[in-house]
């Protein structure tokens, strides 16, 4: 059913689920991080370096990543909607806000796989 | 009692401005709108509307020391002096304290606020069941003042495209109505990016709304309802894949 709602046919409603799932990952993300954290207590480089070590813990740090992104896009998407009045400043902008997520993205992907 | 009001006449006044006014009250003048009236009888200039003075028509709804409400349920007592009033935020002023209110009631009127139901009509009436009529209470209650919807950040920023509280309120009283036969055709009403979420839940209509009321869950139970519609839509579905197949 949630595959259902996140489909073209709810515009509304997909939006609003997408980011509420995102904040969902992130939120169990961030509870494992910190567990993970008060576990290790990676305090010098070669330690950090062993947080990051394992695959699974890559791939949910990759997961998180792009959940940000997406609950970033959504927000800002719509502050810009609220205060940004002139269409053409708010499509640069947006496109801005894209790129930049894209490079983020790239990024964290080559810090966490490469 | 000190005041401070907002005036602008669009035919005199290039901007607006604050009036203040000091007015000696009598001990019959217990809430706003009657020290509104006595500021009115010193100063016939001051326009603001008002009818049923026992917040029922909703006509005085106004901006009460920041807060939205009605003058004619908001007791002197409780005020801070001075008294500032302004015009609800987020509509047109037309001449002081007077506001259109347009875009309300074209916003109100955009989610049908009327049963929809295509069955004869019966030759009494549409009967409900005490436990259906139940789950009307809360809803049909609002009066229309505009304090809920003109205290909303959403509706300030995207008055055009957000129905605001009061109109999504009214949609789920009709959802709800075990008499209306529009619930789809409601939900589908309300599916375009802006007009239901844009709700942040900032509950600012729950904080104001004169009649106690709760627009915020209103618009919380709409978005259950929508869970509903696909877990219909997706089950239908199903039934036509079995029936194909069959």
């Amino acid at each position: 059913m949630l595959i259902e709602l996140l489909t073209k046919r709810y515009p509304g409603m997909r939006a609003w689920l997408t980011q509420r799932l995102s904040g969902l990952v992130m939120a169990i993300y961030s509870v494992l991080a910190v567990g993970r954290f008060l576990v290790l207590q990676p305090t010098y480089y070669e330690a950090w370096v062993d947080f990051f070590k394992p695959w699974w813990w890559r791939l949910a740090s990759l997961l998180f990543w792009i959940s940000l992104s997406i609950h970033v896009w959504l927000g800002i998407r719509d502050v810009f909607k609220d205060y940004v009045p002139n269409a053409n400043l708010r499509a640069i902008l947006v496109k801005l806000l894209l790129v930049l997520l894209w490079l983020y993205m790239a990024w964290a992907t080559w810090l966490l796989l490469g | 009692m000190k005041f401070s009001i907002y005036r602008f006449n669009p035919d005199v006044d290039k901007k607006p401005y604050m009036q203040d006014y000091d007015v000696v009250l009598e001990d019959s003048d217990q809430m706003l709108l009657d020290a509104l009236l006595r500021i009115k009888d010193l100063d016939d200039t001051l326009s603001l509307r008002k009818s049923c003075r026992e917040g029922v028509c909703g006509s005085d709804s106004m901006n009460i020391n920041g807060k939205n409400g009605l003058a004619c349920i908001t007791k002197l007592s409780d005020l801070e002096e001075p008294v500032v009033l302004r015009p609800m935020p987020g509509l047109p002023v037309i001449r002081d304290l007077v506001v259109d209110m347009t875009q309300f009631f074209e916003n109100y009127n955009s989610v049908k606020p009327y049963m929809v139901n295509n069955d004869p009509p019966p030759e009494t009436e549409r009967l409900q069941s005490p436990e259906d009529r139940a789950k009307l209470d809360g809803l049909y209650e609002c009066i229309l003042c505009g304090a809920c919807t003109t205290s909303c950040p959403s509706f300030w920023w995207n008055p055009d495209k957000f129905v605001g509280p009061a109109g999504l309120m009214q949609a789920y009283r009709f959802m709800v109505d075990s008499r209306d036969q529009a619930m789809d055709e409601r939900l589908e009403n309300l599916e375009a990016p802006d007009r239901l979420y844009r709700c942040h839940n900032i509950m600012n209509c729950v904080e104001v709304c004169p009649k106690k009321l709760n627009p915020s869950a209103a618009i919380a139970k709409i978005k259950d309802l929508k869970f509903e519609q696909a877990r219909e839509h997706k089950n239908q579905a199903k039934k036509h894949i079995e029936i194909k197949s069959v």
